[in-house]
Formats: C-alpha cells, sequence, structure tokens
C-alpha cells in the first residue's frame, strides 16, 4: 500500500499528469462537438436512400435509436482519454529510466514485482479518475446536447449506464496496457511516439484494411476487427448489440486478454533485467 | 544486529556478459567502522560490483551479503545500507524534497526524515528547487541525503566526489569519516588516488574484474616502498647522470629539467653528487604514493578490454 502512496506522490509531484489531463480536456471537448454533429447528419440519413446493402442500412437504423445515439455521446473522449491514461502509464515505468530513478526505486523496494503491481494500481486508479473527471462532464453536457437533439437525457436507460461503466473497464484496462507498454519500451520519447502513432495509425489503419480486405476474404475476416485493441474499445462501450458487429463482451475479453499478456510480460522482465 | 554483522562479505562474486567477463570470481571484505577504498581503473567492474552488491544487477556466480544477509533479504533495505550511485539520479521536474519524500513513503519513513536529511548535507535553502537547477555538487549531496534517510549501518558510494568542487571533496571526506567514526561500515569506490589516500583506512584494489590487493592503506603502500624516487635537479645533468649510472640507477629526464633517479636512496644520490663535485639544486625523496602503486599494480590490465 506504500508503494502504491509513493507510486501517487511521484505521479503527483511533477508535471506530466496535469499537462495529459488538459490535452485530454481538450480533447474531449472537442471530441463530444464532432459526436454532436456526427449524431445530427446520422440522424438525418435515410438508410433506404442511399443504396446500402441490407446490412449496413441496419447497422445505421440501429445507430440511430436514440440509446445507441446517448451511449455514444454519454462516453465522448474515450478515443483520446484512453491513449492519455496508457501514456501516462507508460510514462509511470519509463521515467524511472529516463531519469534513472529505477536504481533508487529498486534500492528501497528489491522486490520488483512489488513495485510493478504498485505501478500497475497507481496507473489504473489514474485512469479511473480520467474516467470520472470525463464521464461527470458528458453528464452535465450530453442531457443538453441530447435536448437539443430532440431525444431527451436517456438517463433511465440501463445501457446507458451499462456504456459509462464499461467505459471506465476500457480506461483501466488501456492504463493496464501502458505499463506493460512502458516495461518493453524503455525509451520515454520512443514509448510516447510508439504508442500514440500506434494507437492512432492502428486504429484508421485498422479500420481502412477491413474495409478494403473484407470485400474480398470474405464477411468472417471483419469480425477480427475486435482484436485490434482501440476497436474492442471502442466496441465495449456500444450501447446496445450492433448487427454485424461481435457482442461487447468479446470486446472486453479482447482487451482484458491484452492488459493480461502486457502486465505479465512487463512484471516478467522487469524481474530478469539489470538496473546498470 | 550485534555490532560485527554488518560486514560486507562479497564471495567469488562473478558477472559475464556475452563476451565480457565484467567481474571475474571476485571476493573481499569490507570491515565496520571503518573508510574502505575500492579501487580500479575505468572499466575494472567497480559499478558492477557494487550494483551486484546491491541487487540491482544479477551475478552469474557468486555472492555478495551484510552481515550475512544477501541485500534483496533485507527487511526493509535502506535502514541497513545506504548507497549514492549516481549523482544524476532524480526526475528533473521534480524538487529535492519531494524526492526524498517519495523515498519515505515507499520505505514507510516519516517525512521529517527528508527533512532531516536535507540539513545534514546542507541544501535545506534548495529544497523546493527542481532537480533541474541542482548543480553537479548538489546533486551529490541531495544523492547522499537519499542515502542517510533511513540512518543506515552501512553507506556504499560509487565515486562520490566526481564533480565536486575542493572544498565539497573536503566536506565529504568529513562526512564519510564522521560516519565511520560512528561505527559505520564505508566503502566508496573512486579512481581518483590522492583522495582515496586522506580517506581510506583500507583499499580493495581490482583490475579488470579481479582482485589485484586488498589491505590497510598503511600495508599496500608499504609493499611498495622499494620502488621509491629521489628529484635531484642540477646544471650539470651529463656528469650526473653518468656518476649515477656507474652506481645501477636509473635516470629519466623529467619535463621540467629535473631527473627522476630510481633504485638509490637520496643520501646515495646526495654522496654520489658530492663525490663527483657536481652542484645540486633540488634532491627530493618522493615515496611510493597510492598513485604510482595502483598504477604499477594494473599496468598493463587496462579498463579497455
Amino acid at each position: 500500500m506504500k508503494l502504491v502512496k509513493a507510486e501517487l506522490f511521484k505521479i503527483r509531484s511533477t508535471s506530466t499528469w496535469w499537462v495529459l489531463g488538459l490535452i485530454t480536456l481538450a480533447l474531449w471537448a472537442a471530441t463530444l462537438l464532432t459526436n454532436w454533429a456526427g449524431s445530427s447528419i446520422n440522424a438525418g440519413v435515410d438508410p433506404a436512400d442511399q443504396g446500402l446493402s441490407p446490412d449496413q442500412a441496419e447497422q445505421i437504423r440501429v445507430a440511430n435509436e436514440a440509446v445507441n445515439v446517448a451511449s455514444n455521446l454519454y462516453t465522448s473522449g474515450q478515443f483520446f482519454g484512453v491513449l492519455m491514461v496508457m501514456l501516462l502509464a507508460a510514462i509511470v515505468v519509463t521515467n524511472e529510466f529516463f531519469h534513472q530513478t529505477a536504481t533508487t526505486t529498486f534500492l528501497v523496494t528489491p522486490r520488483r514485482t512489488s513495485v510493478v503491481l504498485a505501478k500497475l494500481i497507481a496507473s489504473t486508479l489514474l485512469g479511473i479518475g480520467f474516467w470520472l473527471v470525463t464521464s461527470l462532464l458528458n453528464l452535465i453536457f450530453v442531457p443538453l446536447i441530447l435536448n437539443a437533439l430532440d431525444v431527451g437525457p436517456q438517463l433511465g436507460e440501463p445501457a446507458i449506464w451499462r456504456a459509462i461503466g464499461l467505459n471506465g473497464l476500457a480506461y483501466v484496462l488501456w492504463a493496464v496496457l501502458g505499463v506493460g507498454a512502458g516495461v518493453l519500451i524503455r525509451s520515454q520519447v520512443g514509448a510516447t511516439i510508439a504508442l500514440s502513432t500506434g494507437y492512432v495509425l492502428g486504429y484508421f489503419g485498422a479500420s481502412i484494411l477491413f474495409f478494403l480486405l473484407t470485400p474480398r476474404i470474405g464477411e468472417w475476416f471483419s469480425k477480427l476487427q475486435v482484436l485490434v485493441p482501440p476497436l474492442a474499445s471502442q466496441l465495449m462501450v456500444a450501447g446496445t448489440e450492433l448487427p454485424g458487429n461481435p457482442p461487447r463482451w468479446v470486446g472486453a475479453a479482447v482487451l482484458i486478454g491484452y492488459a493480461a499478456v502486457a502486465g505479465g510480460l512487463g512484471t516478467w522482465l522487469m524481474r530478469r533485467r539489470d538496473i546498470a | 544486529m550485534t555490532a560485527g554483522s554488518e560486514e560486507i562479505v562479497v564471495s567469488h562474486l562473478t558477472k559475464h556478459y556475452k563476451t565480457l567477463r565484467a567481474v571475474d570470481d571476485l571476493s573481499f571484505t569490507v570491515h565496520s567502522g571503518r573508510v574502505t577504498g575500492f579501487l580500479g581503473p575505468n572499466g575494472a567492474g567497480k559499478t558492477t560490483t557494487l550494483r551486484m552488491l546491491l541487487g540491482l544487477v544479477a551475478p552469474t556466480a557468486g555472492s555478495a551479503t551484510f552481515g550475512g544477509v544477501r541485500y534483496a533479504d533485507l527487511e526493509q533495505p535502506i535502514r541497513h545500507v545506504g548507497a549514492v550511485l549516481e549523482a544524476s539520479s532524480a526526475h528533473k521536474g521534480r524538487t529535492g524534497l519531494n524526492h526524498l519524500r517519495m523515498i519515505c513513503t515507499a520505505a514507510g519513513l516519516p517525512w521529517e526524515a527528508a527533512d532531516e536529511a536535507l540539513a545534514r548535507v546542507g541544501l535545506t535553502p534548495a529544497a523546493k528547487r527542481k532537480f533541474k537547477g541542482y548543480s553537479l555538487g548538489m546533486k551529490q549531496r541531495l544523492g547522499i541525503a537519499a542515502a542517510l534517510l533511513g540512518d543506515p549501518r552501512v553507506l556504499i558510494l560509487d565515486e562520490p566526489a566526481n564533480g565536486l568542487d575542493p572544498e565539497g571533496i573536503r566536506w565529504m571526506r568529513d562526512l564519510l569519516k564522521t560516519l565511520a567514526a560512528e561505527g559505520r561500515t564505508v566503502l566508496v569506490s573512486s579512481h581518483l588516488l590522492g583522495e582515496m589516500q586522506q580517506l581510506a583506512d583500507d583499499v580493495v584494489i581490482i583490475a579488470a574484474g579481479r582482485l589485484i590487493r586488498q589491505g590497510p592503506v598503511d600495508e599496500v603502500l608499504g609493499s611498495m616502498a622499494g620502488t621509491a624516487h629521489v628529484r635531484v635537479r642540477t646544471p650539470q645533468v651529463a656528469e650526473l647522470t653518468a656518476a649515477l649510472s656507474e652506481h645501477r640507477a636509473t635516470v629519466t629526464p623529467l619535463p621540467d629539467g629535473a631527473l627522476l633517479v630510481t633504485g638509490l636512496d637520496p643520501a646515495a644520490v646526495g654522496h654520489a653528487a658530492f663525490a663527483n663535485s657536481v652542484e645540486l639544486h633540488e634532491l627530493t625523496g618522493e615515496r611510493a604514493d597510492l598513485e604510482q602503486v595502483f598504477l604499477q599494480l594494473t599496468a598493463g590490465k587496462a579498463g579497455i578490454r
């Protein structure tokens, strides 16, 4: 417990957390506005007009259901929020090597597993903090937007609260992923660049790749999308099951799998590594 | 713990990297109540040895213990052993005080220990300044403050004089001597030998990862006394060189115009000059110092391997 306190103090006594926090807030605001605009446009589309396949038309129809529009809005900021949490979690580890504080840390606590666990818990708490703040902001602003769209706040729907809850799980899992990634990529700059480009490009690249290849390879191939971590976490926060998509729990399972592998591998590596 | 139990015992310690034997079957003992100098040329394996001692680097073979216990097995290690390894090992954006508080929190020590340690190294005025604004000397002092937090019985310092000005070196010397006089075990690595001669009671000399010599400073120096030099200055260089050569002495001209004579004591050199009517301007006997002993002992085992 004192190690978790120490890790939280390490985060608190430097400026990285609030710099990334401010960036998150800015990106959250931008995302909320984008989602608002997107919801307004989608609402104006009549699926029958567009010459879409029945499957796609069905997807849009369901996505346009009030509850799904709302769950999308109530989890606004997730895309960049979890990225920032992952970066912060990675920096919790890479800082130790960048500033050579790993030596001090492991002198105070030679049991390295405890140190990695403390970092995992501290990063998780940080992720929960980011989730709480963005969710609170969403709960304040989204009802206004939904009223403007003439759909009511939808806060009576259990699906909304499930989406918000799963959104929290996403923040936690990405924090764990970040710690694991930080151990794997010890370079501070390297980890920051690799993780942010990997995350953003991975998301868009994978979306495009699956869009282009699915018609050639077959419908089953598009189901593999869920293996791409950012797509998996987006799936988790869908309000209801979207047709043509795997169920939400698959997204959660995939992310938990990645987090377990990253956390386990990170702990194992940290135990073996010489601190020079 | 009993008084004798803070000895550091290094036993057959070995570290092999892919192609390099950084530390090779190294054994020595460090006694409490004394300052022990850990000497060797750059790259001799000093830092690797200290890091193995502290559980940061895993040895290929052998062991190192504090009173019979490995560092990683110590209960609350920083209450037993304080270590200063790198001067620059703190987050640049964190204040010195917060750096120490962070260690206190992780070790379960009260935050007051941080204030006391800062005061002991004279850093209280810079407590709230960020680490990136510290001079090298201040960084060293912060490192020592961190090592003293747990009031440990054993102190290990890796090249602590690096980057210190003469006043800082003097301060460090006095502090380490005080700590040893309080009965603590102090192990200090260095390649600055003149400093060690003034500071250390014992020396452990290594080169190329192997033990060269271990013992009290006087003993190690004494064993090399036969190789003392005499320094002479004369306007009649040729005559004196010829006279000394008859006594089988070696004469080496020095860059400043003086001569370095090996193989005779100062009296014999003076007598040879007098007998040959050579005028002398300077005649100095030079006792072997640690630096020369060290260079002789480690000659041919240079650090680049």
